[in-house]
Protein backbone atom coordinates (compact mmCIF):
# COMPACT_ATOMS: atom_id res chain seq x y z
CA UNK A 1 0.00 0.00 0.00
CA UNK A 2 2.75 2.70 0.67
CA UNK A 3 4.41 1.58 -2.88
CA UNK A 4 1.07 2.60 -4.34
CA UNK A 5 0.91 5.86 -2.37
CA UNK A 6 4.27 6.79 -3.38
CA UNK A 7 3.87 5.94 -6.95
CA UNK A 8 0.79 8.04 -6.91
CA UNK A 9 2.13 11.35 -5.73
CA UNK A 10 5.42 11.39 -7.45
CA UNK A 11 3.47 10.78 -10.71
CA UNK A 12 1.97 13.99 -10.16
CA UNK A 13 4.56 15.99 -9.88
CA UNK A 14 7.34 14.16 -12.15
CA UNK A 15 5.88 15.98 -15.36
CA UNK A 16 6.20 19.51 -14.54
CA UNK A 17 9.46 19.53 -15.43
CA UNK A 18 8.59 18.52 -19.39
CA UNK A 19 5.87 21.29 -19.83
CA UNK A 20 7.04 22.50 -23.39
CA UNK A 21 5.23 21.95 -26.51
CA UNK A 22 2.00 20.89 -24.88
CA UNK A 23 -1.77 21.23 -24.98
CA UNK A 24 -3.06 23.08 -21.90
CA UNK A 25 -6.47 24.03 -21.51
CA UNK A 26 -8.33 25.45 -18.34
CA UNK A 27 -11.33 25.71 -17.57
CA UNK A 28 -14.83 25.85 -15.16
CA UNK A 29 -15.77 22.47 -13.80
CA UNK A 30 -19.19 22.31 -12.11
CA UNK A 31 -20.38 18.77 -10.43
CA UNK A 32 -23.12 17.83 -8.53
CA UNK A 33 -23.73 14.43 -6.95
CA UNK A 34 -26.94 12.89 -4.92
CA UNK A 35 -26.91 9.55 -3.03
CA UNK A 36 -30.03 8.01 -1.91
CA UNK A 37 -29.14 5.52 1.28
CA UNK A 38 -31.42 2.51 0.73
CA UNK A 39 -31.67 -0.48 3.05
CA UNK A 40 -28.37 -2.78 4.54
CA UNK A 41 -25.85 -0.32 3.61
CA UNK A 42 -26.74 -0.52 0.11
CA UNK A 43 -26.51 3.37 -2.09
CA UNK A 44 -27.58 4.85 -4.83
CA UNK A 45 -25.74 7.88 -6.66
CA UNK A 46 -26.10 10.06 -9.33
CA UNK A 47 -23.71 12.50 -10.43
CA UNK A 48 -23.65 15.13 -13.40
CA UNK A 49 -20.09 16.92 -14.40
CA UNK A 50 -20.00 19.79 -16.63
CA UNK A 51 -16.63 20.99 -18.39
CA UNK A 52 -16.47 24.29 -19.86
CA UNK A 53 -13.17 25.10 -21.71
CA UNK A 54 -12.33 29.30 -20.73
CA UNK A 55 -8.67 29.21 -22.21
CA UNK A 56 -6.55 26.77 -24.40
CA UNK A 57 -2.98 27.29 -25.77
CA UNK A 58 -4.09 27.35 -29.24
CA UNK A 59 -1.50 29.00 -32.12
CA UNK A 60 -4.22 31.69 -33.13
CA UNK A 61 -4.09 33.99 -30.32
CA UNK A 62 -7.31 35.33 -31.14
CA UNK A 63 -8.78 31.80 -30.36
CA UNK A 64 -7.38 31.22 -26.96
CA UNK A 65 -10.10 32.90 -24.66
CA UNK A 66 -13.12 31.10 -25.19
CA UNK A 67 -16.05 29.74 -23.50
CA UNK A 68 -17.20 26.30 -25.25
CA UNK A 69 -18.80 23.38 -23.94
CA UNK A 70 -16.50 20.68 -23.80
CA UNK A 71 -17.66 17.67 -22.10
CA UNK A 72 -21.26 16.23 -19.94
CA UNK A 73 -20.96 12.93 -18.18
CA UNK A 74 -23.83 11.81 -16.59
CA UNK A 75 -22.95 8.69 -14.44
CA UNK A 76 -25.01 6.56 -11.62
CA UNK A 77 -23.39 3.83 -9.09
CA UNK A 78 -25.18 1.29 -7.36
CA UNK A 79 -22.98 0.31 -4.17
CA UNK A 80 -23.11 -2.18 -1.92
CA UNK A 81 -21.48 -1.88 1.73
CA UNK A 82 -19.11 -4.42 2.50
CA UNK A 83 -17.97 -3.25 6.50
CA UNK A 84 -19.01 0.55 7.59
CA UNK A 85 -15.54 1.84 6.15
CA UNK A 86 -15.82 -0.91 2.96
CA UNK A 87 -17.64 -1.26 -0.53
CA UNK A 88 -18.39 -2.30 -3.74
CA UNK A 89 -19.80 -0.61 -6.50
CA UNK A 90 -20.62 -0.62 -9.72
CA UNK A 91 -21.41 1.72 -12.16
CA UNK A 92 -22.85 3.47 -15.89
CA UNK A 93 -21.65 6.92 -17.15
CA UNK A 94 -22.58 8.19 -20.46
CA UNK A 95 -20.36 11.31 -22.07
CA UNK A 96 -21.90 14.10 -24.40
CA UNK A 97 -18.49 15.30 -26.24
CA UNK A 98 -18.92 16.86 -29.72
CA UNK A 99 -18.24 13.82 -31.95
CA UNK A 100 -16.81 11.90 -29.12
CA UNK A 101 -20.08 10.95 -27.03
CA UNK A 102 -19.11 7.49 -24.89
CA UNK A 103 -20.80 4.82 -23.09
CA UNK A 104 -18.85 3.42 -19.84
CA UNK A 105 -19.20 0.75 -17.44
CA UNK A 106 -17.25 0.67 -13.99
CA UNK A 107 -16.42 -1.28 -11.65
CA UNK A 108 -14.99 -0.04 -7.70
CA UNK A 109 -13.46 -1.19 -4.22
CA UNK A 110 -13.50 1.71 -1.94
CA UNK A 111 -12.15 1.42 1.46
CA UNK A 112 -11.36 4.24 4.48
CA UNK A 113 -8.58 4.31 7.40
CA UNK A 114 -9.88 6.35 10.33
CA UNK A 115 -7.64 8.20 11.56
CA UNK A 116 -8.13 10.07 15.11
CA UNK A 117 -8.44 13.26 13.40
CA UNK A 118 -8.14 12.31 9.17
CA UNK A 119 -9.23 9.70 7.24
CA UNK A 120 -7.57 8.18 4.32
CA UNK A 121 -10.20 7.11 1.47
CA UNK A 122 -8.56 4.40 -0.71
CA UNK A 123 -10.74 3.63 -4.07
CA UNK A 124 -10.08 0.80 -7.27
CA UNK A 125 -11.59 1.36 -10.28
CA UNK A 126 -11.60 -0.34 -13.45
CA UNK A 127 -13.81 0.81 -16.18
CA UNK A 128 -14.15 -0.07 -19.89
CA UNK A 129 -15.00 3.01 -22.22
CA UNK A 130 -17.45 2.41 -25.73
CA UNK A 131 -16.98 5.15 -28.31
CA UNK A 132 -17.95 4.95 -31.69
CA UNK A 133 -15.45 4.41 -34.06
CA UNK A 134 -12.88 3.68 -31.94
CA UNK A 135 -11.37 0.36 -30.21
CA UNK A 136 -12.66 -0.18 -26.59
CA UNK A 137 -10.27 1.81 -23.66
CA UNK A 138 -9.66 -0.15 -20.37
CA UNK A 139 -8.50 1.58 -17.67
CA UNK A 140 -7.20 0.55 -14.16
CA UNK A 141 -7.55 3.79 -11.74
CA UNK A 142 -6.26 4.15 -7.86
CA UNK A 143 -7.44 7.36 -5.88
CA UNK A 144 -6.05 8.37 -2.63
CA UNK A 145 -7.52 10.62 -0.87
CA UNK A 146 -6.99 12.45 2.88
CA UNK A 147 -9.83 14.41 4.39
CA UNK A 148 -8.66 16.92 7.34
CA UNK A 149 -11.13 18.55 9.14
CA UNK A 150 -10.25 22.23 9.46
CA UNK A 151 -11.58 23.01 12.69
CA UNK A 152 -11.39 20.44 15.93
CA UNK A 153 -10.57 17.00 15.57
CA UNK A 154 -14.10 15.93 13.86
CA UNK A 155 -15.98 17.63 11.60
CA UNK A 156 -18.73 18.99 12.25
CA UNK A 157 -21.62 20.98 10.55
CA UNK A 158 -20.71 24.22 9.53
CA UNK A 159 -17.47 23.11 9.61
CA UNK A 160 -14.45 23.70 6.34
CA UNK A 161 -12.42 20.54 5.66
CA UNK A 162 -9.30 20.36 3.25
CA UNK A 163 -9.39 17.00 1.13
CA UNK A 164 -6.06 16.32 -1.21
CA UNK A 165 -6.27 13.93 -3.64
CA UNK A 166 -4.38 12.00 -6.20
CA UNK A 167 -5.07 9.20 -8.88
CA UNK A 168 -3.31 7.70 -11.76
CA UNK A 169 -4.82 5.89 -14.44
CA UNK A 170 -3.40 3.31 -16.36
CA UNK A 171 -5.13 2.89 -19.86
CA UNK A 172 -5.11 0.36 -22.45
CA UNK A 173 -6.55 0.91 -25.56
CA UNK A 174 -5.90 -0.43 -29.19
CA UNK A 175 -2.64 -1.42 -28.12
CA UNK A 176 -1.74 1.76 -27.09
CA UNK A 177 -0.86 2.64 -23.56
CA UNK A 178 -1.25 5.36 -21.66
CA UNK A 179 -1.01 7.44 -18.08
CA UNK A 180 -3.34 9.85 -16.97
CA UNK A 181 -2.73 11.56 -13.67
CA UNK A 182 -5.16 13.89 -11.58
CA UNK A 183 -4.20 16.24 -8.40
CA UNK A 184 -6.73 17.53 -6.91
CA UNK A 185 -7.27 20.07 -3.78
CA UNK A 186 -10.50 20.50 -2.36
CA UNK A 187 -12.01 23.33 0.33
CA UNK A 188 -15.02 21.80 1.42
CA UNK A 189 -17.39 22.75 3.59
CA UNK A 190 -19.77 20.45 5.72
CA UNK A 191 -22.91 22.41 5.46
CA UNK A 192 -25.16 19.77 7.30
CA UNK A 193 -25.14 16.43 8.09
CA UNK A 194 -26.58 15.65 4.53
CA UNK A 195 -24.86 18.08 2.36
CA UNK A 196 -21.61 19.39 0.99
CA UNK A 197 -20.07 22.42 -0.92
CA UNK A 198 -16.53 21.83 -2.37
CA UNK A 199 -14.53 23.82 -4.55
CA UNK A 200 -11.45 22.85 -6.30
CA UNK A 201 -8.24 22.67 -8.49
CA UNK A 202 -8.20 19.80 -10.40
CA UNK A 203 -5.00 19.26 -12.63
CA UNK A 204 -4.97 16.54 -14.82
CA UNK A 205 -1.74 15.55 -16.99
CA UNK A 206 -1.84 12.67 -19.67
CA UNK A 207 -0.38 11.55 -23.02
CA UNK A 208 2.77 10.81 -21.23
CA UNK A 209 3.23 7.75 -23.78
CA UNK A 210 1.40 9.50 -26.69
CA UNK A 211 2.00 11.84 -28.93
CA UNK A 212 0.91 15.28 -27.12
CA UNK A 213 1.42 15.27 -23.90
CA UNK A 214 -1.68 17.21 -21.96
CA UNK A 215 -2.32 19.84 -19.00
CA UNK A 216 -6.17 20.47 -18.40
CA UNK A 217 -6.80 22.87 -15.56
CA UNK A 218 -9.89 22.68 -13.57
CA UNK A 219 -11.61 25.15 -11.23
CA UNK A 220 -14.21 22.80 -10.20
CA UNK A 221 -17.16 23.46 -7.56
CA UNK A 222 -19.34 20.53 -6.60
CA UNK A 223 -22.75 20.23 -4.51
CA UNK A 224 -22.92 16.91 -2.83
CA UNK A 225 -26.36 15.67 -1.24
CA UNK A 226 -27.41 12.54 0.90
CA UNK A 227 -30.73 11.68 1.33
CA UNK B 1 -11.46 40.52 -30.87
CA UNK B 2 -13.41 40.29 -27.52
CA UNK B 3 -12.87 37.53 -25.53
CA UNK B 4 -16.48 36.96 -25.70
CA UNK B 5 -17.43 38.12 -28.55
CA UNK B 6 -18.84 34.60 -30.45
CA UNK B 7 -20.30 33.27 -27.27
CA UNK B 8 -23.70 33.30 -29.01
CA UNK B 9 -23.06 31.24 -31.51
CA UNK B 10 -20.91 28.91 -29.81
CA UNK B 11 -23.97 28.59 -27.27
CA UNK B 12 -25.35 27.61 -30.58
CA UNK B 13 -23.54 25.07 -31.39
CA UNK B 14 -23.69 23.58 -28.26
CA UNK B 15 -24.34 19.64 -28.42
CA UNK B 16 -26.65 19.63 -25.21
CA UNK B 17 -28.69 22.74 -24.09
CA UNK B 18 -30.78 20.61 -22.76
CA UNK B 19 -28.58 19.13 -20.74
CA UNK B 20 -26.95 22.52 -19.67
CA UNK B 21 -30.23 23.48 -18.56
CA UNK B 22 -30.92 20.88 -16.22
CA UNK B 23 -27.69 21.43 -14.42
CA UNK B 24 -28.07 25.39 -14.26
CA UNK B 25 -31.86 24.25 -12.83
CA UNK B 26 -30.05 21.56 -10.48
CA UNK B 27 -27.52 24.31 -8.82
CA UNK B 28 -29.90 26.65 -8.74
CA UNK B 29 -32.53 24.29 -6.95
CA UNK B 30 -28.97 23.35 -4.92
CA UNK B 31 -28.02 26.58 -3.21
CA UNK B 32 -30.98 28.37 -1.55
CA UNK B 33 -31.26 24.72 0.51
CA UNK B 34 -27.83 25.96 1.73
CA UNK B 35 -28.84 28.44 3.42
CA UNK B 36 -31.86 27.11 4.79
CA UNK B 37 -30.12 24.28 6.21
CA UNK B 38 -27.25 25.63 8.59
CA UNK B 39 -28.98 23.87 12.03
CA UNK B 40 -26.02 23.66 14.69
CA UNK B 41 -25.64 20.12 16.57
CA UNK B 42 -22.97 18.62 18.17
CA UNK B 43 -19.52 20.73 17.70
CA UNK B 44 -16.26 20.92 18.94
CA UNK B 45 -13.77 24.08 18.15
CA UNK B 46 -10.63 24.14 18.63
CA UNK B 47 -9.63 27.54 21.19
CA UNK B 48 -6.65 29.06 22.36
CA UNK B 49 -5.69 28.08 26.32
CA UNK B 50 -6.37 31.93 27.50
CA UNK B 51 -10.20 31.11 26.45
CA UNK B 52 -10.04 28.37 28.59
CA UNK B 53 -10.86 28.64 32.12
CA UNK B 54 -8.10 28.92 34.25
CA UNK B 55 -8.81 26.37 37.11
CA UNK B 56 -8.91 23.92 34.00
CA UNK B 57 -5.50 24.87 32.85
CA UNK B 58 -4.11 24.93 35.99
CA UNK B 59 -5.34 21.37 37.23
CA UNK B 60 -3.66 20.06 34.06
CA UNK B 61 -0.39 21.05 35.07
CA UNK B 62 -0.29 20.28 37.97
CA UNK B 63 -1.70 16.45 37.37
CA UNK B 64 0.52 16.60 34.28
CA UNK B 65 3.52 18.15 35.69
CA UNK B 66 6.19 18.55 32.66
CA UNK B 67 6.55 20.00 29.29
CA UNK B 68 3.65 18.56 26.90
CA UNK B 69 2.06 20.30 23.94
CA UNK B 70 -1.61 20.59 24.92
CA UNK B 71 -4.59 21.39 22.40
CA UNK B 72 -7.62 22.76 23.71
CA UNK B 73 -11.10 22.40 21.98
CA UNK B 74 -14.69 23.83 23.40
CA UNK B 75 -17.34 21.05 23.33
CA UNK B 76 -20.90 21.41 22.74
CA UNK B 77 -23.19 18.41 22.96
CA UNK B 78 -26.55 17.11 24.06
CA UNK B 79 -24.75 16.86 28.13
CA UNK B 80 -24.21 20.88 27.12
CA UNK B 81 -20.99 22.20 27.19
CA UNK B 82 -17.46 21.45 27.98
CA UNK B 83 -13.52 21.95 27.37
CA UNK B 84 -11.51 19.11 26.15
CA UNK B 85 -7.52 18.99 26.53
CA UNK B 86 -5.63 16.37 24.62
CA UNK B 87 -2.27 15.71 24.35
CA UNK B 88 0.51 13.04 24.47
CA UNK B 89 1.95 11.86 27.86
CA UNK B 90 4.00 9.20 28.09
CA UNK B 91 3.72 8.01 24.74
CA UNK B 92 -0.06 7.38 25.20
CA UNK B 93 -2.62 9.80 23.85
CA UNK B 94 -4.78 11.86 26.30
CA UNK B 95 -7.92 13.67 26.48
CA UNK B 96 -9.32 15.26 29.78
CA UNK B 97 -12.57 16.90 30.00
CA UNK B 98 -13.44 19.92 32.18
CA UNK B 99 -16.63 21.60 32.68
CA UNK B 100 -17.34 25.06 32.07
CA UNK B 101 -16.30 26.08 35.22
CA UNK B 102 -12.84 24.59 34.68
CA UNK B 103 -14.01 21.38 36.99
CA UNK B 104 -12.29 18.33 35.71
CA UNK B 105 -14.61 15.72 34.85
CA UNK B 106 -12.67 12.57 33.15
CA UNK B 107 -9.51 11.76 31.78
CA UNK B 108 -9.39 9.29 29.09
CA UNK B 109 -6.42 7.45 28.00
CA UNK B 110 -6.04 5.64 24.93
CA UNK B 111 -4.26 2.47 25.72
CA UNK B 112 -3.70 -1.28 23.35
CA UNK B 113 -6.71 -3.88 24.20
CA UNK B 114 -3.92 -6.11 25.04
CA UNK B 115 -2.72 -4.28 28.01
CA UNK B 116 -5.96 -5.04 30.24
CA UNK B 117 -5.79 -7.66 32.23
CA UNK B 118 -6.92 -10.83 31.10
CA UNK B 119 -10.05 -11.31 33.08
CA UNK B 120 -11.10 -7.49 31.78
CA UNK B 121 -10.40 -9.07 28.26
CA UNK B 122 -12.13 -12.22 28.72
CA UNK B 123 -15.21 -10.41 29.72
CA UNK B 124 -15.43 -7.81 27.24
CA UNK B 125 -14.96 -10.63 24.72
CA UNK B 126 -17.57 -12.48 26.05
CA UNK B 127 -20.12 -9.78 25.54
CA UNK B 128 -19.16 -9.15 22.08
CA UNK B 129 -18.94 -12.35 21.19
CA UNK B 130 -22.74 -12.86 22.43
CA UNK B 131 -23.91 -9.63 20.79
CA UNK B 132 -22.21 -9.76 17.49
CA UNK B 133 -21.62 -12.48 15.16
CA UNK B 134 -19.06 -10.64 13.96
CA UNK B 135 -16.48 -7.99 15.75
CA UNK B 136 -12.97 -6.37 15.61
CA UNK B 137 -12.04 -3.75 18.41
CA UNK B 138 -10.55 -0.46 16.91
CA UNK B 139 -9.49 1.30 19.81
CA UNK B 140 -9.76 1.55 23.42
CA UNK B 141 -9.85 4.25 26.02
CA UNK B 142 -9.14 3.94 29.50
CA UNK B 143 -11.52 6.37 31.57
CA UNK B 144 -10.64 7.55 35.19
CA UNK B 145 -13.27 10.13 36.90
CA UNK B 146 -13.79 10.94 40.35
CA UNK B 147 -13.60 13.76 42.87
CA UNK B 148 -10.95 16.81 41.13
CA UNK B 149 -8.29 16.11 44.41
CA UNK B 150 -8.63 12.41 43.73
CA UNK B 151 -7.89 12.43 40.07
CA UNK B 152 -4.73 14.63 40.74
CA UNK B 153 -3.58 12.53 43.25
CA UNK B 154 -3.80 9.28 41.13
CA UNK B 155 -1.70 10.84 37.95
CA UNK B 156 0.19 12.88 40.42
CA UNK B 157 1.59 10.59 43.28
CA UNK B 158 -0.40 7.48 41.65
CA UNK B 159 -3.19 7.05 45.00
CA UNK B 160 -5.77 5.06 44.01
CA UNK B 161 -8.39 6.63 45.82
CA UNK B 162 -11.73 7.49 44.94
CA UNK B 163 -10.86 6.78 41.45
CA UNK B 164 -14.28 5.42 39.09
CA UNK B 165 -11.98 3.39 35.90
CA UNK B 166 -14.52 2.80 33.00
CA UNK B 167 -13.35 1.32 29.39
CA UNK B 168 -14.74 3.23 26.39
CA UNK B 169 -14.52 0.79 23.45
CA UNK B 170 -15.02 1.37 19.93
CA UNK B 171 -15.70 -1.86 17.23
CA UNK B 172 -17.24 -2.61 14.38
CA UNK B 173 -20.10 -5.34 15.14
CA UNK B 174 -22.18 -7.31 12.81
CA UNK B 175 -25.77 -8.02 14.40
CA UNK B 176 -27.78 -10.85 12.60
CA UNK B 177 -29.48 -10.47 9.87
CA UNK B 178 -28.05 -6.87 9.73
CA UNK B 179 -24.89 -5.29 7.95
CA UNK B 180 -21.49 -4.77 10.00
CA UNK B 181 -21.75 -0.95 12.21
CA UNK B 182 -19.20 0.79 13.97
CA UNK B 183 -20.30 1.00 17.86
CA UNK B 184 -18.77 2.89 21.22
CA UNK B 185 -19.20 0.76 24.05
CA UNK B 186 -18.78 1.42 27.64
CA UNK B 187 -18.13 -1.48 30.17
CA UNK B 188 -16.96 -0.85 34.05
CA UNK B 189 -13.80 -1.60 36.13
CA UNK B 190 -14.10 -5.62 35.37
CA UNK B 191 -15.36 -5.53 31.97
CA UNK B 192 -18.78 -6.08 32.52
CA UNK B 193 -20.84 -4.57 29.86
CA UNK B 194 -22.89 -1.11 30.80
CA UNK B 195 -24.08 0.77 27.48
CA UNK B 196 -23.31 0.80 23.51
CA UNK B 197 -24.33 3.14 21.00
CA UNK B 198 -23.92 2.95 16.92
CA UNK B 199 -21.44 5.39 15.83
CA UNK B 200 -22.59 7.33 13.18
CA UNK B 201 -19.67 7.62 10.43
CA UNK B 202 -19.61 10.79 8.92
CA UNK B 203 -20.67 10.94 5.08
CA UNK B 204 -17.74 9.94 2.70
CA UNK B 205 -19.64 9.81 -0.81
CA UNK B 206 -17.32 12.69 -1.79
CA UNK B 207 -14.41 10.05 -1.36
CA UNK B 208 -15.94 7.25 -2.80
CA UNK B 209 -18.13 8.45 -6.26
Amino acid sequence: MRKLVLISLMLGFVNLSKAQEHVFFTGFFPEFAATKSLKNGQKLNFKVENQEIIFRNLDEESERWQFRHYRTDLMSFYSWSLSPVSSVAGGIFYRFQDGANAFRVVQQFAFLDRNRTFRIAHRFRTDQTFTDGEATEFRLRYRLAVDIPLQGEDLDPGEYYLVLSNEPIFSLQGGDFDIENRLVTTIGKLISKQQKLEYSIDYRTDGFFRDGFRTRLWAKIGYFVNF
Amino acid sequence: MPIFGNGFFILEKMINPILRIVLLGVLILALPRVSFAQKKIEQEKGVKKKDVPSAAVDWLNDAFEGKKKVKWYEEFSNEGRAYEGKFWWDKRFHSVKFDTLGAIVDVEIEIPFEELDESIRASITDYLQSEFEDYKINRLQIQYSGESDDLEDFFDEDENEGIVIRYELEYTGKLKGEISKFWEGLFDHTGAFISQQEVEVRIMDNLIF
